[in-house]
């Protein structure tokens, strides 16, 4: 019997009915672990005596196993980044989100794969090789957080923490056929999740439903005295106020990002997403948005990106944690280090960066994207005036393929509106969520719903209002 | 050929908070290697800054008593380099944004009141240390976050005496700020130096060099004095100056090369991403500003103006800040500034530089100083008595009115008895009194002495040259 | 315009890190792409005039630090993870300028 593929909430509720007990979800988990690593190759370290710390029965996530993307430091466990120049780093502080977690009695059972030090979108750029997608094995995971999604989507564990800065966590969700959630910037304490570009970074949660995502949420929200960014807001019981109502509901929609879609396909799940919730009483309005700023989405998420990655992963040097090679004077040690220690993507990204900040090139690289970014956020934010909330689809298609994934990952101007927009959200630390919304070739794809800053509830609320209409939730693919 | 001399001055001071800039690691000098660290300090993957308030608090009181415009809002930036002893990778400083800009300090050279500009105060963090061997290099991160305030002079110093004047007001002011204990051989208070010299009425600034890792006041001084010289001779003899980062040896008084400038290094400055722009509460702020402990050049005044001490003996005290605070509970408490700045600066200054000890070592306290100094007043003892006392107080540690009393040190002041000895000392000497009807006055103080050495040293002085006095004048 | 593939070999050199002939020809590739799209960024009206955005939004009256000793690490932690130490301390080839 298989538990851990249903809702939080029916786990919960077996476990308080004493019809089941977190060992045996321990065990279910861990069993599945190791049975799918070989095909998935998900997981950077499965743990096998995982601890718990569950002291609130009532509270849903008690007992509940999860797996944490390897950029959260866990003290004692091993964390990589998916990383070699971390292959052997062991922490000895735990990252807010794991003290939460452990307190709301979750257990972790694996630290997952990403694309190295979260710089990638496929999944395939970890140390140890690409995460397969459990529909289709010779496709991408998406990334960076892709065993994460992976681990979910495959029915492993309920939930998984993943992180997004550019769309990491939202649009694997959506190749993956289940709910990935990006709150509002500072909702979440950062403190202990390994940095990418820290203005545009974000914990994200995977699930199968909204509900889950809400209790998740309601566990990890909240100010942290250990992160500057964190916001002081009330504490919220997300998942008790959920609305899933879309009456009146003033849903936006943008043309120019609905028509880059590549696959045409995806633009007819997305009109009839449209019609659905229509049906259900939401208003929907189309706006404009100068294509230029469209297009300006991808170069400007690099360059900030890119140059705020180059100077947070400047730490990496071998000297106090990690691999350190051999060299005659110290510098040749760090050179080899470094050199071995990154991937070749990672380290175009940070030449990239370092570029990008150079003091001739600044104003023009570095302060302009900057500056578009400002314009990319109030267009959203005066959207936001006169609606609820904007949905688009997460992808022009399906997942890729894995092979050619670093084509994919070479910068290209394909696709440049359709892949990239939603990194809106990153720029604007706007909620954002993607839910499941259809099958191309029994590939899932899914929409997106972000809102503006602190609409997080209501971000949710019209998910599950979605999610609901649309019918599909609690995905699972097993693998055989 | 007429040089004129520029100098700018850059001075890194160590916060004395309980904690770093950036984190809960504590602020302790001298602990074991690697025992006063916090995640943060290590640059850990995933840590985050979170900025102390006691820091600012300290930076902006040193803006205020530097005469400086406060920046109320605090942005921080990241210097972007590689160096073992830099963590992370980079140092987040206020490179745009300096909490205190465009202030002062008043020197007086060779009494003349100048006034240096200060360019900025900013606050940022230290780095690691670094212990060098032959063959490899030891990190101990105790050091590394320790909160610190830059502060950058304008080129208003034209003389090494100047400079060194500009570094010890500024010392003597952050001292009683009680914001760092600025100690240049702990390493609390760093010093670096960049000097040109350009023909005088020359418009453009020569070339600088830049001397670094001066570790005391007078070496300030005499390595300016050194580079100015070498780079009259170089130019003087058809050489060029060139950028370069030069040490002081201190056996040789020389400055020596430790590197060539190769051009500018690019620190690819930008704001640091984990500190939202800080804006300060300005209430808090205005109570900050407006409640600074008294600074030297107040106190200097006071002592002055108030409790009638010399110039000479007031900047004495102020310029030695432990001696002073020494002062200012003897005084206080004796109610005689006078005395105990007498006291302080000749007897008690003299034991601790003949023992080589330092104040918290002396077995007496500064109350048993202040009593001395009040039996004094009072005329329970005589001045002579009062310094044997001392002498015994500073030996044992016994306090004065004990001492007093157990060698029967006790001054005599009532007349009966003074009179008794006076016409005693009088019928022995019938002689000295013809002799001082005669004229000669001063025969007096020879008679005196004769009625103190009858009271064995505890007659009242002044009391018996009255009495005698008196009595000859009848 | 087009990056040199010296430019580059400065870049990684700053940076560190060695890259093979292959990855600069990449990156020379990836850095047309970006500097021909930032320079498109160039042709939005007025575009200099606005203030550069550096955080998503910003928070007010949020708590500086008490300056109180939290998390002291056991110099043991502090060490762990050092490929090379001595006398309590992270040991590295002598480091010289």
């Amino acid at each position: 019997m298989s538990y851990l593929d249903l809702p939080i909430s029916k786990i919960h509720e077996l476990l308080v009915n004493d019809k089941i007990t977190y060992q045996d979800l321990i065990k279910e988990a861990l069993e599945k672990a190791h049975k799918y690593q070989p095909t998935l190759n998900l997981f950077e370290t499965i743990i096998d005596n995982p601890s718990f710390n569950g002291l609130d029965k009532s509270n849903p996530l008690f007992g509940i196993p999860y797996v944490l993307k390897d950029n959260f430091s866990t003290k004692g466990i091993l964390t990589t980044g998916s990383s070699n120049i971390l292959k052997d780093y062991v922490p000895v502080y735990d990252a807010t989100v794991v003290e939460k977690l452990r307190n709301s009695g979750a257990i972790l059972v694996g630290k997952t794969a990403l694309d190295e030090l979260a710089l990638g979108g496929t999944g395939t750029n970890g140390h140890n090789g690409p995460v397969h997608n459990p529909y289709n094995l010779d496709r991408q995971s998406g990334g960076s957080s892709g065993g994460s999604v992976v681990a979910v989507s495959s029915g492993i564990v309920p939930f998984a923490i993943g992180s997004d800065t550019g769309d990491s966590t939202r649009k694997p969700a959506a190749f993956n056929g289940v709910v990935g959630f990006k709150p509002t910037w500072g909702l979440i304490s950062r403190y202990g999740l390994f940095p990418f570009a820290t203005s545009l970074d974000h914990v994200g949660i995977f699930t199968r439903n909204v509900l889950d995502c809400a209790y998740v949420f309601e566990n990890l929200a909240g100010y942290d005295s250990k992160d500057m960014s964190s916001a002081n807001t009330i504490k919220t019981q997300y998942s008790k106020n959920l609305d899933n109502s879309l009456k009146g509901k003033k849903i936006g929609i943008i043309k120019e990002i609905n028509d880059s879609m590549s696959n045409s396909l995806v633009k007819d799940n997305m009109s009839g997403v449209i019609s659905l919730i229509k049906n259900q009483g939401c208003e929907v309005k189309e706006f404009n948005v100068d294509e230029r700023l469209l297009r300006a989405i991808l170069p400007v998420y690099l360059v900030i990106s890119c140059s705020e990655a180059t100077s947070n992963d400047a730490c990496l040097d071998g000297i106090r944690y990690g691999i350190r090679e051999e060299g005659e004077t110290y510098i040749k040690s760090i050179i080899n280090t470094r050199t071995k220690g990154f991937s070749e993507l990672v380290k175009r990204r940070f030449v990239i960066g370092s570029y990008c900040l150079k003091a001739e090139n600044q104003e023009k690289l570095f302060i302009r994207a900057q500056k578009v970014r400002r314009l990319i956020v109030d267009t959203f934010n005066k959207i936001f005036e006169e609606c609820d909330c904007v949905i688009f689809p997460a992808s022009g298609d399906v997942a890729p393929l894995i092979k050619g994934a670093s084509d994919d990952e070479k910068l290209s101007s394909k696709y440049l509106i359709g892949e990239n927009h939603l990194a809106i959200a990153n720029f604007g630390g706007f909620p954002s969520i993607t839910i499941p919304s259809g099958f191309i070739n029994e590939m899932p794809i899914g929409i997106n719903i972000t809102g503006k800053c602190f609409d997080d509830q209501k971000v949710l609320d019209i998910a599950s209002g979605i999610e609901n209409t649309l019918g599909l939730k609690d995905l699972v693919k097993e693998v055989k | 050929m007429e040089f004129v001399t520029t100098i700018g001055i850059e001075i890194h001071v160590e916060l004395n908070t309980k904690t770093k800039m950036f984190s809960g690691g504590p602020n302790v000098y001298g602990s074991l290697p690697n025992t006063n660290v916090n995640p943060i300090d290590m640059a850990f993957p995933g840590i985050m800054p979170v900025v102390n308030k006691k820091a600012v608090e300290y930076a902006l009181k040193a803006c205020k008593a530097l005469n400086m415009s406060i920046d109320e809002t605090l942005i921080f930036d990241r210097k972007n380099y590689f160096y073992p002893d830099l963590p992370k990778g980079y140092q987040i400083t206020q490179q745009y944004h300096p909490i205190g800009s465009n202030g002062y300090v008043e020197i007086n050279v060779d009494g003349v009141e100048k006034k240096i500009g200060i360019e900025r105060l900013h606050m940022e963090e230290d780095t690691a240390k670094q212990l060098h061997y032959p063959d490899y290099t030891l990190i101990n991160y105790n050091r590394c976050g320790v909160p610190l305030c830059e502060i950058v002079s304008k080129p208003d110093i034209h003389s090494g005496k100047e400079a060194s004047l500009y570094v010890e007001a500024l010392r003597s002011i952050l001292l009683y700020l009680g914001i760092s204990d600025c100690k240049m051989e702990e390493g609390s208070m760093r010093c670096d130096v960049n000097v040109s010299i350009a023909p005088k009425g020359s418009s453009k600034l020569g070339t600088k060099t830049e001397i670094k890792n001066l570790n005391s006041i007078a070496n300030v001084m005499k390595a300016i004095d050194f580079e100015v010289e070498r780079q009259k001779q170089l130019i003087l003899t058809g050489g060029v100056v060139e950028q370069e980062t030069r040490r002081f040896d201190e056996a040789t008084k020389q400055t020596v090369l430790m590197r060539k400038k190769t051009g500018a290094v690019d620190y690819k400055y930008f704001t640091e991403p984990n500190i939202m722009p800080i804006t300060l509460d300005h209430n808090w702020v205005n109570d900050i500003i407006n409640n600074l402990p008294e600074l030297p050049k107040q106190r200097k005044e006071r002592y002055i103006n108030k409790l009638g001490l010399s110039e000479y003996d007031a900047s004495l005290l102020i310029n030695n800040k432990e001696l002073c605070e020494y002062f200012e509970n003897v005084s206080s408490k004796s109610n005689n500034p006078k005395q105990s700045a007498n006291w302080i600066i000749g007897n008690v200054s003299s034991i601790l530089n003949k023992e080589n000890i330092s104040l918290s070592s002396l077995k007496f306290t500064s109350d048993d100083l202040s009593n001395l100094i009040i039996m004094v007043d009072k005329q329970e003892i005589s001045t002579k008595q009062a310094k044997e006392i001392f002498d015994i107080m500073n030996n044992t540690g016994k306090k004065p009115s004990d001492i007093a009393k157990e060698s029967n040190m006790v001054q005599i002041s009532d007349d009966s008895s003074i009179k008794q000895w006076v016409k005693e000392v009088l019928e022995s000497n019938p002689n000295a009194i013809e002799q001082y009807k005669a004229g000669k006055t001063n025969i007096m103080g020879f008679l005196v002495g004769q009625v103190i050495k009858k009271s064995l040293g505890k007659a009242n002085p002044g009391l018996v040259s009255k009495i005698v006095k008196e009595e000859l004048d009848k | 315009m087009k990056i040199s593939k010296q430019e580059l070999n400065e870049l990684s050199n700053n940076l560190l890190f060695d890259m093979s002939e292959k990855e600069y020809e990449t990156l020379q590739e990836e850095f047309e792409v970006i500097l021909e799209q930032m320079d498109l960024i160039g042709e939005i009206e007025n575009i200099d005039d606005v203030k550069p955005m550096v955080f998503p939004y910003l928070i007010k009256g949020h708590e500086l630090r008490e300056d109180e000793v939290d998390n002291i690490l056991s110099k043991e932690d502090v060490l762990k993870n050092a490929k090379d130490t001595m006398m309590d301390m992270i040991k590295v080839k002598k480091v010289v300028g």
